[in-house]
């Protein structure tokens, strides 16, 4: 089964590099099949994982070394995969959703100049999420995590030749490496403290409370600006500048689920530090609460759905801070199943309108796209969370399982409903416009090749089936499976009455959400509107603002007086200053170099006979 | 210890120096300039050898040899270049050569 993770993740690195070195000398398609193929040899290298843990038992991870890469002292790291319950299982998504991505965009991408370049970021982007949830250290992990920063930083800003997603792919970057440092220097504490970077089952190391929840503390900086919560969540909106699979890759399969998994991964440490687990999950709370809100006004498809996301990842964080692992992860999976379907519903109106995210520009499109239109129906009923369908069994698990942290936890299961009737709102506020009535425009590519239709097809029926593997409390199998790496906390576990009562709430205020979005949207009527709360809503709640004001601008303000101040007395006119009177003194001292043997003579016999007079007078 | 004490050889050693020195630096004629140096030379191996038998050490007598043996291969080039300066028909002044001025 190891042999199934070194294929796992060996095959994108290889398309990746295929694709690369071949060049220009093989065709877009061609790159296009390579890439597609290596992403789907990672999945069946992840299938080959799971189902030889499962012949083991979960409870029986393998670490798997291939050679010691550090070794510094007593502290010594391994280049190490680890096939164990949580890693297969993320494994199987990101290999999985991530292949029917990369089929998706064979037909998405066909019309671009530089396939080949794209191919070949998408197969590094897999490798690298691959090696994030693989790798058998927290080293190996922030590597995998660096190189998918690096690897979104390239697809975001894929269409280079546009200034924003120039823009936001740095942004991206700069909000990711600022969670990296902080992650970087809890490992440093770690190091430190414990003179180990493995994962630990039981983080039983006495440590004093303040170093623990410092690590605890760094860890959650770089999960929450990998999975875009408040406050380091300002990139993702702005991500949504990069080609349309490439937002579905991002934000659903891979890079933002990246933070749940952290949280899972290292929840040892975490309960070791139960105030800054708690905060994560009033983190993702305020996150859910915000980014359902700002998903009300925003006009362009995309970024409803980058803002959904951000509010789905809010529940997951909130499930995860409150050690109900198990739900996190299992709505991360559901959540990578309907949101990269949505994506993928949007691109192929995207594509079929040739370029257009406007929603008010989409009306009447419906009529056209028949199937699309099933297809992102069905998306949206999975992250509104009605049953059948796929959201229904992850969320409602997450909200019950708040009930259980006293006061606090209060609070936050309110705001976790306050969420999902958010969500019906938004979700089916998009609905009703982009498919509500209208005059069809005219259309340029209908709904496009197998290639796109095809992973659609097959994420709608995952949107709906996809969740009931589990149906808290009754039927279990993922909890069960992940408990030997992630043991959901006794006190995140809900009563039936508190599971039932939380499910029950949300599926009424998602059907009420849904309600409102139909007055409101479907038909023609004006929509009521509230000029402060809508500028407030349309600015972001101005958290860009906010950070260009207190960041940005003195930053920049204090770059351009050093420039003008320091630098240019200092650092500029003094090398050329220098340089000048060095070339003055030398004109002078050219002088003493006569060319005539006695001078010669008569400075070394000088020379000499001072050094004599002052040995002896030394002496 | 017979005959005169070291500081008459290490007066008329340093009058050698001296007197060399002066010849090297005052003279243009190459030739002149190479015998002053060997009389400098032959002054510091005076002083060589007065040391040498003050302190009963017969190293310095072996210095004194290979500063001779120094002193005869000096010669040799330097006594080559100035036939060689007055094959070319060059004037035979040390002042001329002074092309490597700063």
């Amino acid at each position: 089964m190891t042999a199934g993770a070194w294929l796992c993740l060996a095959a994108p690195l290889a398309g990746a590099l295929a694709i690369t070195l071949a060049g220009t000398r093989i065709s877009r398609t061609v790159a296009a099949w390579i890439s597609t193929v290596s992403v789907f040899v990672a999945f069946a290298g992840a299938v080959w994982s799971f189902f030889g843990l499962r012949a083991h038992g979960s409870e029986h991870p393998a670490l798997t070394t291939a050679w010691t890469w550090l070794q510094s002292g007593d502290f010594k790291v391994g280049l190490q995969l680890l096939v164990d319950p949580l890693s297969t299982m993320m494994m199987l998504i990101v290999s999985g959703v991530g292949g029917l991505i990369v089929l998706y965009s064979i037909g998405y991408m066909h019309h671009d100049p530089e396939e080949r370049r794209y191919f070949a970021y998408m197969s590094l982007f897999v490798f690298s999420m691959l090696l994030l949830v693989e790798g058998g250290n927290l080293l190996l992990l922030l590597v995998g995590w660096g190189l998918v920063g690096l690897s979104s930083y390239l697809l975001i800003g894929f269409w280079h030749e546009r200034p924003t997603a120039v823009a936001a792919a740095k942004k991206a970057f700069v909000m990711n490496a600022f969670g990296d440092a902080t992650m970087a220097l809890a490992f440093f504490v770690l190091i430190a403290h414990t003179h180990s970077l493995a994962f630990a089952t039981d983080f039983n190391v006495h440590l004093s409370s303040t170093a623990t929840n410092l690590i605890a503390l760094g860890l959650l900086g770089g999960a929450a600006a990998k999975s875009a919560q408040i406050p380091l969540h300002t990139w993702l909106p702005d991500a949504m500048e990069g080609p349309t699979p490439v937002s579905a890759l991002i934000h659903a399969a891979t890079m933002v689920t990246a933070g749940v998994y952290l949280i899972a991964r290292t929840h040892p440490i975490f309960e070791q530090a139960r105030t800054v687990e708690l905060v994560a999950a009033g983190m993702g709370a305020l996150t859910l609460l915000v980014a359902g809100l700002v998903a009300l006004v925003q006009t362009d498809i995309k970024r409803v759905i980058a803002y959904s996301t951000m509010s789905q990842i809010g529940y997951m964080f909130l499930g995860a801070g409150l050690g109900a692992y198990a739900n996190g992860m299992f709505h991360l999976m559901t959540h990578a199943f309907f949101k990269a379907l949505l994506f993928m519903a949007a691109g192929v109106v995207i594509h079929a309108l040739d370029g257009e995210q406007d929603m008010r520009n989409m009306r009447g499109i419906g009529a056209q796209l028949r199937w699309t239109k099933l297809a992102f129906l069905v998306g949206s009923l999975a992250l509104v969370g009605l049953p059948p369908f796929a959201g229904f069994f992850s969320k409602d698990s997450i909200i019950a399982a708040a009930l259980h942290a006293h006061w606090y936890g209060v609070i936050l299961w309110v705001v976790a409903l306050v969420g999902t009737f958010l969500t019906g709102l938004y979700t089916f506020r998009m609905y009703f416009i982009v498919f509500g009535p209208g005059e069809a425009r005219t259309r340029h590519y209908g709904e496009g090749p197998w290639t796109m239709l095809l992973p659609v097809g097959v994420l709608s029926l995952l949107a709906i089936v996809g969740g009931w593997i589990q149906f808290a409390p009754i039927w279990t199998p993922l909890t069960h499976w992940l408990e030997p790496v992630a043991r959901t906390l006794p006190v995140a576990e809900p009563t039936s009455f508190q599971e039932g009562l939380s499910s029950a709430l949300a599926v009424v205020l998602g059907l009420a959400g849904i309600g409102v979005a139909w007055a409101l949207y479907a038909g023609r009527r004006p929509v009521p509107r509230w000029a402060g709360l809508q500028r407030t809503l349309e600015h972001k709640f101005y958290f860009d603002e906010a950070y260009d004001a207190l960041f940005t601008r003195p930053a920049a303000a204090l770059a351009s007086m050093l420039r003008d101040g320091p630098e240019r007395d200092w650092f500029i006119t003094t090398p050329t200053e220098l340089g000048d009177d060095t070339i003055t003194v030398a004109r002078g001292v050219r002088r003493i170099q006569t060319g005539l043997l006695r001078t010669y003579v008569l400075f070394l016999g000088g020379g000499m006979a001072v050094l004599a007079v002052v040995l002896l007078v030394t002496k | 210890m017979l005959g005169p004490s070291t500081a008459w050889y290490l007066g008329v050693s340093a009058f050698l120096f001296g007197t060399g020195a002066l010849g090297v630096l005052i003279r243009r004629n190459p030739l002149i300039v190479l015998l002053s140096l060997e009389i400098m030379l032959n002054g510091a191996n005076l002083a060589l050898i007065a040391f040498s038998r003050h302190a009963s050490n017969g190293a310095g007598q072996i210095f004194a040899l290979a500063v001779m043996a120094v002193a005869a291969s000096e010669v040799c080039v330097g006594l080559g270049l100035v036939v060689a300066i007055h094959r070319r028909r060059l004037a035979l002044d040390v002042d001329r050569f002074s092309e490597l001025r700063g």
